[in-house]
């Protein structure tokens, strides 16, 4: 009986500790910031607490933009990056906004994981007195929004469409890899997309199935539709992770046929280099994510607002031709 | 945790030894409901019964249908285990790791194996020794060993990988692909020691009803830990074997294949209350998921359609299945 109880008991307490070191951990993390006003911190120019909240540190697309933007901060010095991970999951993301306005961060860059379920927490953060941008995915109904920084999805699309135009001006049968059902990126790239290849008439998209944004179900349904579609001439895929699903699909048929990702990635970038991916799209995520930090911390320290509310940069479509234009060319070994 | 089974005894002495594969066969619903999706695809989609096409279902059908070989044995007992794609996500990670160290494909399949075995023992004595529900254990694992994988691999994937490691999930041996022989030698293996085996005889009566294996001796313990120890060592082979496949191992690797995986299993008629089922019913039921996603996208059926069709096949065929139980 002794002995039962005991267990239990020690993973308590181990568990206390744990949680008792994380807490006096943080106060002295934030302690610069925390306990002035923040009129004063700014003034003052001491550091401010800049929360960034992301739909999910699950997606390399997110960890780059992590990266940048704390290293953007490093470089200007007095700026410490909270991030906020919203591990995918829209509750979590909520949450983590709430927590922005109780602990009272100089600002918050966010990227929407949905635009509608997430509108009205930033609305009470902006609410709060918190300078709010966001960043890569809009939010919608929001008032007083500082700005927003993103690349378009539809021009994206756009990119790839016209790739293909450029590929096949006789007309082809091509094969669509559609992202999650429902997300905005996925309904905006595959819109772009058609805004492009329907008019022309001569592109038949003769496989139009999701990969859900992941590399597997992107080999896995490649598979599939090559099988009911050898003929087909090449895939557009709604992101670079189902397209470099494709290509191991591709390849094991023994096919060479032009792939077109999106978001290029630094392995796409390499698989451009390698001849294996045709193109991908490059949003700059990285600057966007630069330049939302600069807006806001102009905003904060000198009342600043920016000359534009939307900013957008305009995505290109990287091929072997232009690959010193991506973003990421220097991660790739 | 689980009550005592109160249907009828005989599903507890399931195994029995003479074996007519027809009667067999027809006790799952699934098994009839299969068949005749396999000829309503052959029928309007001519490209379904290619042999490509069908080692293609197979090969996809390879890697969660090694996590379902280990889900059997773990709702056999009535356990649960969700979570298995967190940490085939993990051991790839650690496999491929292992690989880019410079350790070999050897040292990658051991690594990957080696985390899956521990994943798997820890929440074993969890559920065993310190009597935490199954579920509550392995949605805890669903969520640590996600973040494990992630902190490791620091949120990116481990991609690019030499033709000897790539093979294994890609390679063929005659027409056959890797996975695909890789999964039929641990299928018979499984079906071989629930069905032959004294301790595939004890995992039945543990589920069946736990207090009277208990009393008439059986080490519970060590036979539910085993069961995890036995999914985990299906999640490092899997792990691996999917960092194979796609030449890259993924921190989001494996995501929701727990549903997809318990849904194979239930699917082939193995009770979630533990002590009803087999090896058989789980082949069925990972091939009946993997036939349906093949075939709509060969008739490139709607991807909102698809999840809708998927869904309402599932129940029905296991109310068939329920339906010729109850008859029998």
């Amino acid at each position: 009986m002794y002995k039962r109880s005991f267990l239990p008991l020690a993973l308590l307490l181990v568990l206390l500790l744990a949680l008792s070191a994380c807490t006096a951990v943080a106060p002295t993390d934030s302690g610069a910031a925390a306990p002035a006003d923040d009129a004063a911190a700014s003034e003052e120019g001491e550091t401010l607490t800049i929360a960034f909240s992301i739909p999910g540190l699950n997606f390399p697309f997110f960890v780059h933009m992590e990266q940048q933007i704390k290293d953007e901060a490093a470089s200007m010095g007095n700026v410490e990056i909270v991030t906020l991970d919203g591990q995918d999951n829209t509750t979590k993301q909520v949450a983590d906004l709430e927590t922005v306005i109780a602990k009272g961060y100089d600002g918050l860059v966010v990227s929407p994981r949905t635009a509608d379920a997430l509108a009205p927490v930033i609305q009470q953060v902006i609410d709060a007195g918190i300078p709010v941008i966001t960043v890569d995915r809009s939010v919608q109904d929001v008032t007083g929004l500082l700005g927003h920084v993103g690349a378009d999805n539809v021009i994206g699309g756009e990119a790839q469409g016209q790739a293909i135009l450029d590929l096949f001006p006789d007309g082809a049968q091509i094969i669509e890899l559609l992202g999650t059902p429902g997300a905005s990126p996925a309904i905006d790239r595959s819109a772009g997309l058609h805004n492009v290849i329907d008019p022309a008439g001569n592109i038949e998209v003769v496989c139009q199935q999701t990969g859900e944004f992941n590399r597997d179900r992107g080999l896995t349904v490649t598979e599939n539709c090559l099988s009911s579609n050898p003929e087909a001439a090449a895939i557009v895929a709604a992101n670079d992770d189902m397209a470099l699903g494709a290509i191991e699909a591709v390849q094991a048929r023994g096919l060479d046929i032009p792939i077109i990702g999106f978001d290029a990635l630094p392995e796409s970038l390499k698989a451009i280099q390698d001849g294996a991916l045709y193109g991908t799209v490059e949003q700059f995520p990285g600057g966007q994510a630069r330049t939302a930090l600069q807006t806001i911390t102009a905003f904060i320290t000198d009342g600043a607002t920016p000359e534009n509310e939307i900013n957008l940069l305009s995505p290109i479509l990287i091929s072997a031709d232009n690959l010193d234009q991506a973003e990421r060319i220097g991660e790739v070994e | 945790m689980s009550g005592p089974n109160i249907s009828d005894n005989a599903q507890v002495a399931a195994p029995r030894r003479s074996f007519n594969w027809t009667a067999y066969a027809s006790q799952f619903g699934a098994f009839g409901v299969l068949i005749i999706i396999c000829i309503i695809f052959a029928v309007m989609e001519p490209a379904f019964i290619t042999s490509i096409n069908i080692f293609n279902v197979l090969r996809q059908v390879s890697i969660y249908g090694l996590l379902a070989l280990g889900m059997t044995f773990v709702i056999l007992t009535a356990g649960i285990d969700l979570s298995v794609g967190s940490l085939l996500a993990l051991a790839g990670v650690a496999g491929a790791a292992a690989f880019k160290s410079g350790f070999g494909v050897a040292g990658a399949i051991a690594a990957a194996v080696i985390v899956g075995l521990l994943g798997g023992l820890l929440q074993g004595l969890a559920i065993s020794k310190l009597k935490v529900p199954a579920f509550i254990v392995t949605l805890g694992g669903l969520s640590a060993f996600r973040g494990m994988a992630l902190v490791f691999a620091k949120g990116q994937p481990i991609s690019s990988f030499p033709p000897e490691y790539t093979r294994f999930g890609q390679g063929l041996i005659g027409p056959v692909p890797i996975p695909v022989i890789i999964f039929a030698v641990f299928a018979l293996l499984a079906f071989i020691v629930l069905r032959y085996t004294r301790y595939g005889r004890y995992i039945y009566a543990v589920g069946g009803n736990m207090e009277a294996a208990r009393l008439s001796g059986l080490k519970v313990d060590a036979i539910i830990t085993s069961v995890y120890l036995i999914i985990g060592f299906f999640a490092g082979l899997s792990g691996f074997l999917l960092s194979s496949r796609l030449n890259s191992a993924e921190v989001i690797a494996g995501m929701g294949y727990e549903l997809t995986v318990i849904a194979g299993v239930v699917i082939g008629g193995t009770s979630l209350f533990g002590g009803e089922g087999g090896i058989f019913g789980t082949l069925v039921g990972v091939l009946l998921i993997g036939v349906l996603n093949n075939g709509l996208t060969l008739m490139n059926v709607s991807p909102y359609y698809q999840q809708v069709i998927i869904g309402l096949i599932i129940v029905l065929a296991v109310y068939l299945d329920q339906l010729i139980k109850r008859r029998q």
